[in-house]
């Protein structure tokens, strides 16, 4: 393993490089998230309230509501920034076939990429965290939570690193992967609590996607950090199981999909 | 209409892209897969290098499955496609020779001599720094044998490491290649649409057809399979008679509206047929050359029907 390690960190040296290359586009990529939840989700909320009198809507206040999104934003970017459009686009065009040849895995290589934006991510997630406190969107901040809701966020990392790495290998069979991609987004940022958090859905269904690794994406972390609320122990349990659920998929999808792969192009 | 069709029904068609075939090859050797589009040239250099997995058959290479992608298989060889750029388009070249370097955990001092001296002799040192996607074609497939060459690999596959360049970087990268073959007795696998690089380079050829193959041997016995002929172009000062008795026994082909000919004539009968054409007509000009590996090519296709 030690003898790997520098290739991990070359690797992950070369990625920093590539997310440098085009600084506009950089840019976009570490404030585009900010923006968006400035113009769309503090205002939308903002409104939602205003129009209801500033009454509590799901036994959330404004100030919890509006704590509550900018710590999903803080969570998307400490543990959802990762995605696999690249992994996808690589082996349709068949451009993974360098990676089959090096002695460095297509797997490890976009690890370390995905460690490279996380890295990003940290520097990204911190300044903004320091704007909410400063714009008094959190309340209170426990210490001993953020740090709870920190560990947390990096087992989801690695859970959403491994379904996107799951959806990208599935352009061993799809020609296009992108609609699902999409679908898959958008039903995740749903039952997750991102757009709402779960305290809006039925208890009945609540209860039931408790059983699914969704809640757990970005609820159970956000709650955690901003009220320490619930288990992490139990919270860190579920997520290592839908991680080596993950992991197992990954190796069938990519022991299979490999049998597949033509190297289209060369 | 067949668009909406297609949405509930596809038909498929199973092909063989290389059918049994078998090939030996000696360490050392640099041996040309020639054949048309579509023969089954590049798959087969796929199953080679671990990218395809066959479906049936054996193969190995340096004692090696390649389908199973050993990392020590993946060492020692190498594969360079000129249809494909394998180094980081986004950053400098030596950063992409870095992560190399990392790769195949080559020594940073032997990292350094090597680069040194594949970029002086490829000439491309001041290219080092430049990000690959500001180089010319011609630079970047340096680079890409450079590339490929840094962790001294023991096979070489070399998918069309020429197409797309000028000649003078055509003749470049071919001399580079012999010249290095010639120093470290690599074993190359090349597969090439350009004559020129397979008649430089090739000691063997085997060419491939529909997935078969058609020959396996030294290139001078390829060049000799249409029989020992040469082929005389005559140049002459007025047009002449396409049916003239001299030349009709000699498969003429005439061009330039009949003030050029080109012949193909048996090697014992050469001298004679060109002494008489010499003496009668009016020649201006005229050039022999041997059966091109190029002709052999497209006349066994023709025969073929490949």
């Amino acid at each position: 393993m030690n003898s790997r390690f520098p290739m991990w960190l070359q690797t992950v040296y070369v990625a920093w490089s590539n997310l440098l290359a085009y600084r506009v586009n950089f840019f976009l990529l570490v404030i585009g998230p900010a923006l968006v939840f400035f113009f769309v989700k503090f205002s939308l909320w903002s409104s939602i309230y205003e129009q209801q009198g500033n009454r509590e809507l799901a036994g959330l206040s404004r100030e919890a509501m509006l704590g509550y999104q900018a710590m999903v934003l803080i969570v998307s970017l400490l543990a959802q920034g990762h995605n696999s459009t690249r992994l996808a686009e690589d082996i349709r065009l068949g451009r993974i076939t360098a990676y089959l040849i090096y002695p460095f895995s297509l797997f490890e290589f976009h690890a370390s990429s995905f460690i490279a934006l996380q890295s990003v991510q940290i520097i990204t997630s911190s300044v903004v965290f320091l704007m909410a406190i400063s714009l008094g969107l959190f309340t209170a901040i426990n210490l001993v939570f953020v740090v709870k809701g920190l560990v947390l966020c990096f087992f989801v990392s690695l859970l959403w690193f491994l379904i996107q790495y799951c959806l990208g290998l599935l352009a061993f069979w799809l020609e296009q992967t992108w609609v699902m991609r999409v679908l898959f987004q958008i039903i995740a940022q749903f039952l997750s609590g991102s757009i709402l958090p779960l305290e809006f859905f039925p208890q009945g269904l609540r209860d039931a996607l408790m059983f699914s690794p969704f809640p757990y994406l970005t609820w159970v972390p956000a709650k955690t950090m901003l009220t320490g609320e619930g288990s992490i122990i139990y919270a860190v349990g579920i997520l290592c199981f839908w991680i080596m659920v993950a992991s197992l998929l990954a190796r069938l999808i990519w022991n299979r999909g490999l049998r597949m792969y033509t190297g289209a192009g060369m | 209409m067949g668009s909406l069709q297609s949405l509930w029904k596809r038909d498929f068609i199973e092909k063989a892209a290389v059918k049994p075939l078998y090939l030996e090859v000696r360490r050392g050797e640099i041996i040309g897969l020639l054949g048309p589009n579509g023969a089954g040239k590049t798959t087969l250099m796929k199953m080679f290098t671990g990218i395809v997995v066959p479906t049936a058959g054996q193969l190995r290479v340096l004692g090696f499955e390649p389908a199973k992608r050993d990392l020590y298989f993946r060492q020692k060889i190498a594969l360079v496609m000129g249809q494909k750029s394998q180094l980081w388009w986004d950053i400098p070249a030596m950063d992409s020779l870095q992560l190399l370097m990392r790769y195949y955990e080559i020594p940073k001092n032997l990292f350094l001599e090597r680069v040194h001296y594949l970029a002086s002799l490829l000439e491309v040192e001041p290219q080092l720094q430049v990000h690959i996607r500001k180089l010319s074609l011609g630079e970047r497939m340096k680079l890409e044998l450079m590339a490929c060459l840094l962790h001294d690999p023991q096979i070489i596959f070399l998918d069309e490491p020429t197409i797309g360049l000028d000649l003078i970087a055509q003749r470049k990268i071919r001399e580079f290649l012999l010249n290095y073959h010639r120093e470290r007795g690599v074993t190359v696998i090349l597969t090439s649409h350009y004559m020129a690089d397979v008649t430089a380079l090739c000691q063997r050829i085997v060419l491939v057809m529909n997935g078969e193959k058609h020959f396996d041997g030294p290139i001078r016995a390829f060049e000799g399979l249409m029989g020992q002929e040469k082929y005389v172009k005559f140049f002459f000062s007025q047009a002449q008679n396409e049916q003239h008795p001299l030349l009709i026994p000699w498969h003429p082909s005439f061009g330039n509206q009949g003030l050029e000919v080109e012949l193909r004539v048996p090697e014992d009968k050469l001298k004679d047929v060109c002494a008489a054409i010499l003496q009668n007509l009016p020649v201006t000009d005229f050039q022999t050359e041997k059966m091109p590996v190029e002709r052999v090519m497209q006349e066994l296709l023709s025969r073929t029907g490949a």
